[in-house]
Parts: C-alpha cells; structure tokens; sequence
C-alpha cells in the first residue's frame, strides 16, 4: 500500500517533469513540440551508452548532448516556423519526431539497447517492515529537486520573468526589449535539461532503449497538459502530476483489468475537458489557444 | 538635427498598405500629435516605427541610424519605446514584476534601481500598489503603469498609442499633465489620438492622416478654431 502510494507520487512527478518541458515551449511559441520525445529518448541512449563513466560524468554528457539537440531543433526548424500557424508547427513537429525515430534507430539500432545505469539505485529497503523500492524514492526527492529549481526559476529570475511575459503577450515583451531568439532557444534548452532530467528517472526504472522510448511519457503529459491548462506552467505540472498519480493508481486498482487503465484515464480526461474546457486551472474559456 | 525622421514611410499587413506616404521629422525633447479617422493606420504607423511591423518602404532615422525594419527589441535598446494601444500592461504579472519587465530594454544595464525610484516618484500610485496584480488596477493606473514602463528604458523618443483609450476625462487630464512632465524632463513624445482636438492643444505640432497620407498640419492655435480642425480631420470642403 504504502509502496503503491509512493508508485502514485513518484509517477506523477516525473509525469509533471515532462509536462513542463513541454508547457515551457509552448508558453514561448505556442507550438506543441512532439519531437520532445525524442529529447528524452537522445537523453535515454546517452545515459546507457557512457555507463563505463562515473554517473556524474555520463550524466553531464547527457544534459549537454540533450541541450544540443533541442537548440538545434529550435535554431534548424521552428525557428523558421516562427509565427505561422500553430497547426503547421505541429505537424512539423510529428515529422521532426518522426525523423529523429528514424535518425536513432539507423544509429542504436531498432533492437532495444540496454545497460545498468546506477545499480546502486536499484533493489529495495525496508521500513518498519515496510518493502520500499529505492528508485521511487530517489525518483520523489528528485522531481522535488527539479520542481523546485524550476519553481525559483520562473518565479523569482530575470529569464524567468521575461518567460512568463512572452507567454502572455509576445509581442509586448519584445517591445519592452525581451531579445525573442535569446528567450526562445533558453526555453528549448530548458526543456532540454528537463527532458535529460526525466530519462534518467525513467532509465532507473526500464533501461531497454529503442528509438521510441520517449514517446509514451510525452503523449501521456500532454494529455496532462491539457487537463491542467496549457496556458501556465502551474497548470501544465499540475495536469502532468494528476495523470501520472491516475494512470498509476488505476493499475494497482485495477488488477487484472490494469489493460483498461488507459481507457479510464481519457474517458476521465473527456470530463474534465466537458466541465473545464481550458484546463483545471485556467481563467475561464482559453479555448482559442489551443 | 531631428532626432527622428520619418520619410515616405510605407507599411501595412500582408499585401493590404494601410500607411501609403507619410513622413514627418521630432526634434529632441518636443511633442508631435497624430490624429485622423479610426482606420486610417495611426497605430500601424507607431508599430513600424518601434518595430512591431517591417515597413514595405521608406527610411525611419533615430538618432542618425535607420532603424526601419529592425527587431523591436533592438529599436527600444537605441532609446524608441512605444507604449501599445490598449495599453498591454501583463494583467497577471504584479505591478512591480511590469516595471522590472522595463529594465530589459535598457542600453545601460546601471542605474536601474534609480530608474525604478525615479517612477515611482514620477507615479506614486504604482508603489502603493507594487506587489498587486496588474489586472486589478484601475485604466488610469494601468495606462500609467504602461508609460512608466516604457520609460524605465529611458529612451530619447516615447511613442504612445492613444493614451485617453477608455479612461474617464478627469483621468485624461492626469495623464497628459504626466506627459507634460516627461516631455519637461527632455525625452521627445509622439503622440497618436482619436481625440483630435486634445492632442492638438497639447502638442507643439499635430499631424492629421487621412487615407494613409499626411492630409494637414495643426498647431494649437488650430484646437480653438473647430471648424479649421474638423475641415483636415474629415476632409470637408475639398
């Protein structure tokens, strides 16, 4: 029980990781970056291909590798796209994503490529009698970590501020002198770290890498996304996290029906999409947005 | 010199020109008005002038650089700052994260506590209400919180697009005696209004645009004549 609870928590941490990389492109460009996936999937291979290095070091290949691969991204494609309308940016970015599936399984191979990344981090302790696996508790004290940094960074840094104006009103915080190429690839580069940030909780828990290894986790927070608010990043962390405490939730619950679990947790995404068309935490109708 | 020089300024939105000629000079420190009909492009004229827009043609020289179809963000780094129409304050931001939000057009990263303290002192109000959202300011603060915004840059030339928008005439009389302060403190004002005949009395020189042209010239000697104004703002009697 105990152990499920902290399942819940630690997913719908990570869940709300990669809803914020997600929502923090989104404030900036008003684009849905599918090919997020495939950062968190570059990340993933990384992390599993330097294990002959001490973790710290394999951990810093992958942020900087992920970084690089977002800012191209930003700087080879959307930043072309700029300004035209949303419906063709996301339907670059499911071909950029598409591309990248492509790119990485010419590379790694179609076959999963795997590798213990941090043993260490593996097994379980017990408590009062209680088994509790140590990946989901490194897993919570990380998002808590990541969430908090990213809380401080939003709330209280210059960039943070010049972020949350250019997502209300582009324009005007241009004209204010908000430098919109400097914003925009800082906005990927933080998504960047984000997505790194999340392979490597995910590697912990399943380190079978295959080109599409990213992709569930980003549908599965932009479903997020989309309950919390696509237009805050509060919202999109909170829509992250309630998801991955549902979707965890309904698999103990369910039991042998655990093959249903996805098919609760949309039909519980229509209702709250019927009661609150612009997201749990939105201001009345944003529906213009999305 | 003229500080700004407008010439044969052309610009619209995709293929539809909404300004087709108009040029016009601001000297360092001084006020120019523009009024003309809703419609006629007195705010996409502003927005190509601070870079909202590219313009299709013409030159635009600040300060002895053409600044015409450069990135917003740089234009307001030379010292342009243009105060949107509607005032486009971040209604979910606080009062004090706006003015903050001032200090990222500035040329000269010193000096901004000072600069702050100077609006503060210029708009009391905004400090007795720092740490509110924005939103729930009232017009008059909002359209005040907008100008010390754009001022915290501190630029050469101030452009604002209809300042009276929506605001009770008490309030009007407020903010362009603030204006009037500013402009007492040297930086040069352009001015675009609907209220033809405020602007006119206010500033030193009034342009009217008409069908995307510069139509006529006013003074504020023209504010007292009506009929002189209503005859270059409609066009009556060509």
């Amino acid at each position: 029980m105990v152990q499920s609870i902290l399942d819940a928590i630690s997913l719908g941490g990570l869940y709300s990781l990669a809803a914020l990389g997600l929502g923090l492109v989104f404030g900036v460009m008003r684009l849905v970056n599918f090919a997020h996936a495939e950062l968190i999937t570059i990340a993933a291979y990384t992390l599993v291909l330097t294990t002959q290095f001490p973790l710290v070091i394999s951990l810093l290949f992958t942020v900087i590798i992920t970084v690089f691969v977002a800012l191209l991204m930003e700087f080879s494609i959307y930043r072309r796209l700029r300004g035209v309308n949303p419906a063709i940016m996301l339907i670059a970015s499911f071909g950029l994503s598409t591309v990248l599936q492509r790119v990485y399984e010419l590379m790694f191979g179609a076959l999963p490529r795997s590798a213990v990344v941090a043993p260490f981090l593996r097994g379980d302790f017990k408590i009062a009698g209680l088994s509790i696996t140590i990946s989901s508790v490194i897993t919570i004290v990380l998002t808590i970590t990541i969430l908090l940094a990213m809380g401080y960074l939003v709330e209280k840094t210059s960039l943070g501020l010049q972020l949350r104006a250019a997502s209300a009103d582009f324009k005007t915080a241009r004209l204010l002198g908000v430098r919109s190429n400097r914003l925009i690839s800082a906005a990927f580069g933080l998504s960047g770290v984000l997505a790194a940030c999340v392979a490597l909780i995910l590697v912990i828990q399943n380190p079978q890498i295959s080109p599409y290894y990213g992709l569930n986790i980003t549908i599965l927070s932009l479903v997020g996304i989309v309950i919390g608010g696509i237009a805050s990043l509060r919202g999109a962390a909170l829509g992250g996290f309630i998801v991955g405490v549902v979707l965890s939730s309904l698999n103990t619950l369910l039991g042998n029906g655990r093959v249903y679990a996805y098919s609760w947790l949309f039909i519980l995404v229509l209702v709250i999409l019927l009661v609150r068309p612009g997201g749990l935490l939105s201001k009345g109708t944003e529906l213009e947005r999305v | 010199m003229a500080l700004l020089e407008v010439t044969n300024l052309i610009a619209g939105y995709g293929k539809v020109e909404v300004i087709s000629d108009v040029s016009f000079t601001l000297e360092p420190g001084k006020s120019i008005g523009i009024v003309g009909p809703n419609g006629v492009g007195k705010s996409t004229l502003l927005q190509a002038i601070a870079g909202g827009i590219a313009p299709k043609s013409g030159s635009i020289i600040f300060d002895g650089k053409n600044i015409s179809g450069k990135k917003p963000e740089d234009i307001v780094r030379l010292g342009l700052s243009l105060v949107p129409e509607g005032r486009q304050i971040f209604s979910g931001l606080s009062v004090k994260e706006n003015l903050s939000l001032g200090l990222t057009g500035r040329r000269n990263k010193k000096g901004a506590n000072e600069a702050i303290a100077k609006m503060r002192e210029l708009f009391p109000v905004l400090s007795t209400h720092e740490n509110h959202q924005a939103g729930m300011l009232s017009g008059g603060q909002q359209q005040q919180l907008a100008i010390a915004r754009a001022l915290i840059s501190e630029p050469k030339v101030l452009l604002l697009d209809e300042p009276s928008l929506g605001l009770a005439p008490t309030v009007i009389t407020d903010v362009f005696e603030r204006l009037r302060e500013i402009i007492g403190m040297g930086t040069a004002v352009v001015i675009v209004e609907q209220r033809a005949n405020l602007v006119t009395s206010f500033a030193e020189r009034t342009i009217v645009i008409r069908d995307g042209r510069v139509q006529a010239t006013l003074t504020p000697a023209d504010a007292a004549n009506s009929e002189s104004l209503q005859r270059s703002y409609f066009g009556a009697g060509e």
